[in-house]
């Protein structure tokens, strides 16, 4: 801010061009003159700062001599001069001289320039300036400048920042020094530049990186995501009435962040860098925090726990097992066998864990985000796989192809880098210390790794120690699996790295190659000495409990404990709070594409034989008891039992399930039931066939006569249709961290909470029926037909000429709001309203001007004129539209030449209106298998009214004087139009919103017209229940929310059969 | 250096609208280039006032970064504000306002202010996207907009201060939860408790005035 006031416009005797080599050498000078910096001075420094910014551009761009001047004088080297001085308003300067630096190196486009800038290392000179960083202002300005120039790497460039022969690279390691500032956009400026240099793949600069800082840049990152993580925790646990929504977002926002970072460097596709933040990622955050936690839950709640006291042992045993696998610390493994539990147990409060729903969300975000292969299968192929029985070669197999690559260098345990990053970089820089990762801490550390603790902090210790290989490597070089690389790379690099030989990687790794390889040897030996252990344990249990055949498929989940964890929280008696990350993290795993399909197998390949199956699915609580077939790490039964108990479930009435866990359960049923062979079972379908029937009933309880059902049931299949679920949003929603709710004052999404009220109640009923139905027809290959409800004849084109002639047309004249009015000629189809326009070649013919749905049509009389209508017309919603919300075509006032025209118009729209919108009732109806309508009756009876291109056939059927009156001549009545109106009238006052027939219809008989009989009569009707519609309808309970099965057959009968009619007009003769 | 409050803003839109250009011109006025000169920088900040309060803009460019997904995505959170910029004489960098406003709504917290901004309004012969198109557009979204033009700096103050205005109207309403730094929005070293502030932030900004000149 001071930078733009006080120096506009200040003049001094300057040359006149302010782009001009000249103007540069005025501006040497003054930077010469004012070597020091004072108060006195500073205002002139800035402005000079930036007009050379300025003149440097432009002589980049006009004029070569402006840069060659720049370098001959060194004038960065007064930049340097003027930065390092320590005295008032430094930091004044220093911003505006960093922000010169950004201007400069922005703007730039001469390649040549950039080099002359970069040549003579001022650059890293700035960068390693111990700025003020504690000055908010300094720091960004600084964190810019770093980024600014991270975008300018290249293969060329690269060689100006990254000294390859010191080894040195201060732009990337000064930068990672704020990876964890508390600053959010300096944050972002740092993951930026990393990236920006990682992706500049130059060999040396990248094995710099990795053996040099990125152990500890990767094991700080994965330990302040952890942190994180706890934190989130701590908030999920601490908030049962939804307070802390704000922060949970930004907590769960910032671990996404964090996921996509990591996923960014990993899409990289630089190998070495990978390997060491896959081996970061997973034994130091992902396995001991998020996988660990699925089971430590039931450790410390035993109550709620399934498992007994057995299990819980088994359980931990697998835990430790896996943790030897995959650190590799096979020496350690007889002695801890002998004593494992009672230490675990005393030591398991000290285990940072977090709660199991917020390790399934996390790990379903995990899945969702991350593709990385060696990462998500690893981490599949443990919640799947992993249980007693898998330590054989097939096991360790796997582990060493995907996570192993460099096993034993970063223990499996979830602990604070020993060093800071800072400090680790530190180290690096002054090569007197090998840094790689000094994360074992004894404290946290287990029972048995305590004794070694000693050591770990030691390296000279441990890399002479040779029984604990392990070791060895450890203080070595982190990338085992390049040795080859490195042997080389001595070879071909050497010197100053010679010199701090002691615990260096280069040095030892002809050591290492050779101790790595016993220690696989070793590795070989000792599991098979473990698993020998352990197939004696699992046989003991097994002993135990061969009871009855579901003992024993439980007890094969039971070996499975990550995966009994998931299964067990499908459980959606209670509420599907669990359930739906459970779900979540399976439709994520199985989702994935780095996830092996061998290993979706156990998931999904369902068991060949459906005679076999002794039972059906069980409709109630009794799931998870489904019979489980032979292949014993198959579990595919039984998750197909599990989530068709939640689809039941959630086809109760009073279901707890909310309707996002309905929609992610449909899609996992189709994936599971079609299982590894794409095409589901006979056994499947009928299930799914089931299903359909029990979510239809759920819905035709709410299946009534109210007006607002149909539009429910619209616009609920088209919220469905626009909006399908994505896993990804949902799993980014930190609302479902907290507990299920009902009340949408909680700003929770509808899907994402439990229904309130009754009219949610219904909605919700609707949308599982579509979810459900979708389901069923998809696994039986059948292509939906049904919805959206058609229409039953295709809406009039606009534009199009139709023939008219002896066709009912109302004259009218329309004025919308904004004054705009037309005269048009009404005329009304069964399912369209359509305002025509005389055609001026064709008489008789007109043009289609406006088409409008009868169903959606909103009509009100006009209160001061009864000649007047007021219509708000939508748009047709026909085929692919028909997912679209309603969108209004005209609200305008429709003015027709007297009231009997109007009247006429009002009942002639108002019937199409009911009719149009009873044949989609039925139409849902017959969806619904609502008793009554089942049949598809309508078609049959309903005839092409409308023939095309011709309007001809309107007259015959349309409105008041068409469709009614026209079967109505037919008939030997002489009371012909009061009779239409009466059965119409009593419709309209049952389907409609009665205030608007009553306020019209009080009008117009006040006008005592030939109309007054009929209205007369309608009046009455709705005064005395005793009429004959009414009085038909009284047999069903209320008559406010009528079951349209009741109803319909004497509309239907009222309207097509000659029977009911002349029956209905005795009575009301009688009147 | 004091200041009542600080906003974050980002700027978005294709590349080469200007947006730079745009944040330079903001935050360093002297460069109005009489001449072809394209100048532009990547982050800035300045001291403005609002209601006789000082609030510091920062502003930060996300040029550049929009290979890697989780760069834009941490850049939207953090923001309180932001410019949408489009190049009047470039029709697809409206075409493709619709995705950044996706972009922008999906991973910004929901109260993050969008100003639709219109650059290059200088090259009217080379117009190609009417004002009253932006005008619509913004109508349609919910934004705010104005044509602004780098180069003779028209409008440029305005659009800043604009969204910064709103962004004061927010804080007011209390819609902005300020203690929260996440949404972009600092406040100062003096205004730490919410009654104070009227006075710390006036007093601080005074002395800051004093400081400049």
């Amino acid at each position: 801010m001071f930078r733009s006031r006080s120096w506009f416009g200040g003049g001094w005797g300057r040359p006149k061009n302010p782009h001009s080599l000249e103007r540069l050498k005025y501006l040497h000078n003054i930077l010469c003159k004012n070597t020091t910096v004072s108060e006195s001075n500073r205002g002139i420094l800035v402005e000079s700062l930036r007009c050379i910014a300025e003149i440097l551009i432009w002589g980049d761009q006009n004029d070569s001599s402006v840069f060659d001047f720049f370098l001959e004088k060194n004038m960065l080297s007064y930049f340097l001069r003027i930065m390092r001085q320590k005295c008032g308003g430094s930091s004044y300067v220093c911003v505006q001289l960093l922000q010169t630096l950004n201007i400069l190196f922005e703007n730039i486009r001469n390649e040549t320039s950039l080099y002359y800038l970069l040549s003579n290392n001022h650059v890293n000179s700035i960068i390693v300036h111990k700025f003020d960083v504690s000055d908010e202002e300094v720091m960004a300005y600084y964190i810019s400048f770093l980024k600014t120039l991270s975008l300018k790497l290249n293969n060329h460039t690269i060689h100006f920042f990254y000294n390859e022969h010191t080894k040195d690279f201060p732009l990337y390691t000064e930068a990672i020094k704020f990876f964890n500032h508390p600053e959010s956009m300096v944050r972002i400026a740092v993951r930026t530049l990393t990236l920006n240099v990682y992706r500049v793949q130059d060999a040396s600069m990248l094995r710099f990186i990795r053996d040099r800082t990125a152990a500890p840049y990767f094991s700080n990152l994965v330990w302040f995501i952890g942190k994180h993580i706890l934190e989130l925790d701590a908030c999920v646990r601490n908030d049962a009435d939804h307070q802390s929504q704000q922060k949970l977002d930004d907590l769960v926002a910032e671990h996404l962040d964090h996921l996509h970072y990591i996923n960014d460097i990993l899409c990289l596709n630089i190998p070495d860098l990978n390997d060491v933040l896959t081996e970061h990622l997973l034994h130091k955050l992902l396995i001991p925090l998020y996988i660990y936690s699925l089971t430590s839950g039931s450790i410390k709640r035993p109550t709620s726990s399934p498992y007994n006291r057995d299990h819980i042992q088994s359980i931990e045993v697998i835990t430790r097992n896996l943790e030897a696998i995959l650190s590799g610390r096979s020496s350690d493994t007889p002695p801890r066998l002998k004593y494992p539990i009672q230490k675990m147990e005393s030591e398991d409060d000290l285990k940072p864990s977090v709660s199991c729903v917020v390790s399934l969300f996390l790990l379903s975000q995990v899945f969702l985000i991350i593709t990385h292969g060696p990462i998500v299968h690893a981490l599949a192929w443990i919640i799947i796989q992993s249980d007693i029985s898998i330590f054989d070669e097939g096991a360790m197999n796997i582990l060493e192809t995907y996570v192993s690559t460099a096993k034993s260098n970063v223990k499996l345990e979830f602990a604070k880098p020993q060093l800071s990053l800072e400090k680790a970089l530190e180290c690096s820089t002054c090569h007197d210390r090998d840094y790689t990762t000094p994360e074992y801490s004894g404290a946290k550390a287990f029972g048995y790794d305590t004794d070694h603790s000693s050591c770990d902090l030691d390296p000279e210790l441990v890399s002479n120690s040779l029984p604990s290989t392990s070791h060895i490597s450890e203080t070595s070089s982190i990338a085992h699996d390049s040795t080859e690389d490195l042997v080389t790379q001595v070879q071909s690099i050497k010197s100053p790295v010679k010199e701090n030989m002691p615990d260096s990687p280069l040095p030892d790794s002809g050591i290492d190659s050779t101790s790595s390889k016993t220690m696989s040897d070793l590795n070989n030996i000792t599991d098979e000495e473990k698993q020998q252990l352990l197939v004696s344990l699992t046989n003991t249990e097994k002993s135990l409990t061969l009871e009855n055949i579901i003992d024993k498929e439980r007890r094969d989940i039971d070996n499975k404990p990550f995966l009994k964890t998931i299964l067990d929280s499908l459980d959606c008696n209670e509420d599907d709070y669990k359930a739906l990350f459970a779900l979540c993290l399976l439709y994520a795993l199985i989702n994935n594409k780095g996830v092996s399909s061998e290993l979706l197998d156990t998931l999904l390949k369902s068991e060949l034989d459906d005679s076999e199956k002794v039972t059906k699915e069980s409709r109630d609580e009794n799931v998870g008891q489904e019979h489980q077939t032979k292949p014993k790490d198959h579990f595919n039964a039984l998750l197909v039992a599990k989530l068709m108990a939640i689809a039941h479930l959630s086809c109760k009435p009073a279901s707890k399930v909310r309707l996002v866990t309905c929609e992610i359960t449909a899609r996992l049923l189709k994936i599971a039931m079609e299982g590894s062979s794409g095409v589901p079972s006979a056994r499947h379908l009928s299930a799914a066939d089931n299903l359909r029937a029990r979510a239809a009933s759920l819905a035709r309880n709410f299946y009534k006569c109210d007006d607002i059902f149909l539009d429910m049931f619209e616009d609920e299949y088209c919220e469905m249709c626009k909006r399908p679920l994505n896993v990804e949003w949902l799993c980014m929603d930190a609302a479902i961290l907290l507990p299920p709710t009902k009340t949408p004052m909680s700003g929770i999404a509808f899907e994402k909470r439990l229904p309130s009220g009754e009219m949610e109640r219904a909605r919700r009923a609707i949308r599982t029926f579509f979810l459900i139905r979708e389901l069923y027809l998809k696994l039986s290959g059948k292509q939906e037909t049904q919805l959206p409800l058609a229409n039953h004849a295709p809406f009039v084109q606009v534009g199009k000429t139709l023939d008219l002639n002896d066709s009912d047309l109302i004259s009218c004249d329309i004025t919308q709001k904004d004054g705009t009015w037309q005269h048009r000629f009404l005329a009304v189809d069964n399912i369209q309203i359509i305002l025509v326009e005389p055609d001026k070649q064709k008489l008789g013919w007109g043009v289609a001007k406006l088409v409008g749905s009868l169903q959606d049509l909103e009509i009100t009389g006009d209160k001061e004129d009864p000649r007047c209508l007021h219509l708000t017309i939508h748009k047709p919603r026909v085929g692919s539209t028909g997912v679209s919300p309603r969108t209004v075509l005209l609200r305008a006032k429709f003015k027709f030449d007297d009231h009997i025209r109007s009247m006429a118009a009002k009942q002639r729209l108002t019937k199409g209106r009911t009719k149009a919108r009873q044949k989609k009732m039925q139409q849902i109806g017959r969806l619904l298998e609502v008793s009554g309508i089942s049949a598809p009756a309508v078609a049959p009876r309903h005839r092409p009214l409308f023939a095309r291109p011709s309007l001809s056939t309107v007259r015959r059927h349309s409105g008041i004087d068409g469709d009614e009156t026209d079967r109505r001549i037919r008939r030997p009545s002489g009371h012909v139009l009061k009779d239409g109106v009466i059965v119409y009238r009593e419709r309209t006052t049952m389907s409609r919103d009665s205030s608007v027939s009553r306020g019209s219809s009080g009008k117009v008989s006040r006008e005592g017209s030939q109309e007054e009989i009929p209205l007369e009569d309608i009046r009455r009707n709705s005064s005395h229940p005793a009429t004959p519609s009414t009085s038909r309808q009284q047999s069903t309970p209320s008559t406010s929310q009528l079951p349209k099965v009741s109803r319909t057959p004497s509309e239907e009968t009222s309207f097509i059969s000659g029977e009911s009619r002349p029956k209905r007009k005795g009575i009301i003769e009688t009147i | 250096m004091a200041y009542a409050y600080l906003f974050k803003y980002i700027i978005i839109g294709d590349t080469g609208v200007g947006k730079s250009c745009l944040l330079l011109q903001f935050t360093d006025k002297r460069f109005q280039p009489v001449h072809d000169l394209t100048i532009g920088v990547e982050f800035g900040a300045r001291m403005i006032t609002i209601d006789g309060k000082q609030i510091k803009l920062q502003i930060w460019d996300t040029a550049g970064q929009e290979a890697f997904r989780s760069i834009t995505r941490s850049y939207y959170r953090g923001a309180a504000g932001a410019l949408l910029v489009y190049d009047i004489t470039r029709r697809e960098t409206f075409n493709h306002l619709t995705t950044w406003l996706e972009d922008a709504r999906q991973h910004s917290n929901s109260n993050m202010v969008i100003m639709l901004i219109g650059n290059k309004s200088d090259l009217e012969s080379r117009r190609e996207v009417k004002k009253e198109e932006g005008e619509a557009f913004a109508r349609e979204h919910g934004l705010v907009f104005m044509e602004t033009s780098a180069k003779t700096a028209a409008n440029v103050e305005e659009a800043f201060i604009n969204t910064a205005k709103e962004i004061y109207e927010k804080i007011q309403e209390g819609v902005f939860d300020i203690n929260n730094e996440a949404n972009g929005i600092k406040i100062g070293p003096q205004h730490s408790t919410a009654g104070g502030a009227k006075a710390g932030g006036a007093g601080a900004g005074g002395a800051a005035g004093g400081g400049c000149c």
